[in-house]
């Protein structure tokens, strides 16, 4: 091999080591990433979902006495989407026109609003009322509820147990002072209810009242008669009743109903 | 803006769903503690009976005695009153000091001497614990009645209280027996309800048997054996004038007037057959009402008078049988164990009472005019010939003891309680009540 082909094939390597380097360089080269839709974003701040639509503690103020609704939590960021877009945006929603992020720190002022983008967001918002920043909130009945209970007066708030002492304590007070006639027609079928009001020492003011009687026909108007009496007897002659001062809301005024038909 | 005043509604408006009601069930059944203290005298007075003042004392012990003897009231000792009650008192009694003394009731009267030689007793019933007058009257009566104002007193109380009629004024006639078993001496005898004024009608010649009321109450019809031969007779009370419905050539008995007073039906024997027959009081005419084989016997119209219950046996013993007045619709009611004899309507017209035979013994029961609801009464060795008071709630009846021939007036609460004797200067049987007195 002479000199020459040598230098020839040397200068051929080198060529073609040149064309593969840039050829390679051509390959590794990067570009930047294009997007390919444009999905626009709201950014949000962590804080705002904690304090919405906080329910009221259970007082009396926080109760609704007047016709305002109750006012949300005041950090609560006014609702963000405008309210006149019910019906939703029929533009379709990728558009190739890039949208930088929002940036990252939230900021408290309200983002633009986009009446041109189907906000799904804001549709979600309008029909589950659960949501953060539902338009129309739902009643929290269960505060509602406890502060009812406070406003009405204590003797309706019964409690079952002392209810059923009570009327043990007002039973056996009064049943052994009870002489229901004897042998009479008909008055084994009849039962009378009288109306008692107390004083707060338990005697009686004014009289029992008869409130209501069964099994009473024409024909046994005296016998009918008689009976009551004896349920009014039973309650006069065991006055003043014995029973605790705490619960004289619900004492105060009471119901007996006399029923001998048990008796044997 | 709904939901708000929703709630201020519901604020304000009380909620009635929680009276509370007890319920009483159970009671003690006793007597009514009552109290009835002697009657003051208005002004102290001398009358054909004794002094006013002497009178108030004795009016309020036979109410008393009333009272408690239908045992549906105690009248309380009065030994152990603290007051006395003076004329104020009477409208306008110390509730207090009956309070005390745990009387449920009150009755207070007085007794005032009328010019005319009569009294006038003013009765007054209070319900103590209330403090309300229950019913007030006054009875004006000859001194020598003195009784029957008391009873009426009674009566009065007694309806106020219980819803009932009362029966206190009333009389009771019945066979006073004396004498061994052979030679038993019978004489009709009539007294007050309580055992007073007790008198002798016949002089016990002749053996008489069931004697009973008219409803007027001036008549008695009775059997008698007089002449040995065993008729009706009739016995007005006012002159004690005797008569013999009919010379029937047979045996008449069991006699018994209808509820009108025009008739009387009895039994007679006939052709060997005993039958049931009506006479018309007014005409002495008779008609037949049953004719089946056997003893029919012991009838006792219905108050309505339009049905009559009686005893045959017909269907081979002794059972109480009903028909209608005309002797149409004959039919048997009582189908309990052993026989059942002796059957009287009720003046309420509710129920039938009767003797139920069996088992050894006799025993009064009562049952309804369809023969259902039979309940015996009382549970002795012979107990037999029930009678009603005129309220219809006490039957009188004999108690023979057994082993001996004593024979006692009974009496027993139609709730079976309070069986009590009703005493009698010798023995007794065969008892029949009047109506109320009028």
């Amino acid at each position: 091999m002479t000199e020459r082909q040598s230098l020839l094939i040397a200068g051929v390597a080198h060529l073609a080591l040149l064309a593969a380097l840039s050829i390679g360089f051509e390959l590794n080269h990067r570009e930047f990433p294009v997007p390919e839709e444009i999905v626009p974003v709201e950014l949000v701040q962590i804080a705002d979902t904690v304090k919405v639509a906080e329910p009221p503690k259970p007082s009396i103020k926080s109760a609704p006495q007047d016709s305002a609704p109750p006012p949300p939590a005041p950090e609560t960021q006014p609702t963000p989407a405008p309210p006149k877009e019910p019906v939703p945006d029929p533009t379709p929603a990728p558009k190739p026109k890039p949208t930088p992020p929002q940036p990252a720190p939230p900021k408290p002022a309200p983002p633009k609003p986009q009446p041109k983008l189907l906000d799904t967001a804001e549709l979600s918002n309008l029909i589950d009322k659960t949501l953060p920043k539902a338009k129309v909130k739902p009643l929290d009945t269960s505060a509602l509820a406890k502060s009812i209970e406070k406003a009405l007066p204590k003797a309706t708030r019964v409690d079952p147990r002392a209810t059923a002492t009570l009327q043990a304590a007002i039973r056996a007070q009064i049943a052994p002072c009870w002489n229901p006639p004897i042998g009479g027609a008909d008055v084994k079928r009849m039962t009378v209810v009288l109306h008692i009001e107390l004083g707060r020492d338990g005697s009686v003011s004014g009289r029992p009242e008869v409130v209501a009687q069964t099994g009473v026909t024409g024909g046994n108007a005296d016998y009918a008669r008689a009976f009551a009496e004896t349920a009014k007897r039973a309650v006069l002659r065991c006055a003043p009743l014995r029973l605790p001062a705490e619960l004289y809301e619900q004492w105060k005024s009471f119901e007996l109903n006399f029923d001998p038909s048990e008796m044997t | 803006m709904r939901i708000p005043l929703l709630l201020v509604a519901l604020l304000l408006a009380t909620p009635a769903a929680a009276v509370l009601r007890v319920d009483i069930n159970t009671g003690i059944a006793q007597p009514l503690p009552i109290a009835v203290p002697a009657f003051a005298a208005t002004a102290p007075a001398a009358t054909q009976a004794g002094t006013t003042t002497d009178l108030g004392a004795r009016v309020a012990a036979v109410i008393a005695a009333d009272l408690g003897s239908s045992g549906l009231f105690r009248p309380l000792d009065p030994a152990a009153y603290t007051t006395t009650v003076t004329p104020g008192d009477v409208t306008a009694p110390q509730f207090a000091s009956w309070r005390t003394l745990a009387a449920q009731a009150l009755v207070t009267g007085n007794v005032t001497a009328n010019p005319d030689g009569g009294i006038t007793v003013g009765c007054y019933a209070y319900d103590v614990f209330s403090s309300e007058e229950l019913a007030r009257q006054g009875f004006v009566t000859t001194a020598a009645n003195w009784r029957r104002a008391a009873h009426k007193c009674a009566d009065l109380v007694y309806s106020r209280l219980t819803g009932e009629t009362g029966y206190f004024d009333s009389r009771i006639v019945y066979v006073s027996e004396t004498g061994g078993k052979t030679k038993r001496i019978k004489r009709l005898a009539v007294m007050d309800q309580d055992g007073a004024n007790h008198r002798f009608l016949t002089n016990g010649q002749n053996l008489v048997l069931t004697p009973r009321f008219a409803p007027n109450q001036q008549t008695i019809t009775y059997m008698s054996f007089a002449d040995n031969k065993p008729r009706v007779w009739l016995y007005t009370l006012g002159t004690g004038h005797q008569e013999v419905v009919g010379e029937f050539p047979n045996m008449s008995f069991a006699p018994r007037f209808s509820p009108d007073g025009s008739a009387l039906v009895f039994s007679m024997a006939t052709g060997g057959n005993t039958d049931i027959f009506r006479m018309d009081l007014a005409s002495r005419r008779i008609s037949r009402l049953t004719d089946a084989p056997g003893i029919d016997t012991a009838p006792s119209y219905a108050p309505d008078g339009a049905h009559i219950v009686f005893e045959s046996d017909r269907g081979g013993s002794q059972q109480v049988y009903v028909m209608n007045a005309d002797g149409s619709g004959q039919h048997r009611i009582s189908f309990g164990d052993g026989r059942a004899a002796t059957p009287v309507w009720s003046p309420r017209g509710d129920l039938i009472a009767f003797t139920r035979l069996g088992a050894g013994k006799f025993r009064i029961g009562v049952m309804k005019p369809d023969g259902s609801g039979e309940r015996l009464l009382t549970s002795a060795y012979q107990d037999e010939g029930p009678t009603w008071s005129p309220n219809g709630r006490v039957i009188l009846f004999f108690r023979t003891v057994q082993g001996r021939s004593t024979t006692a007036l009974m009496s027993v609460d139609l709730s079976g309680q309070n069986e009590r004797r009703l005493k009698t200067p010798l023995d007794a049987s065969d008892p029949a009540w009047s109506p109320l007195l009028p």
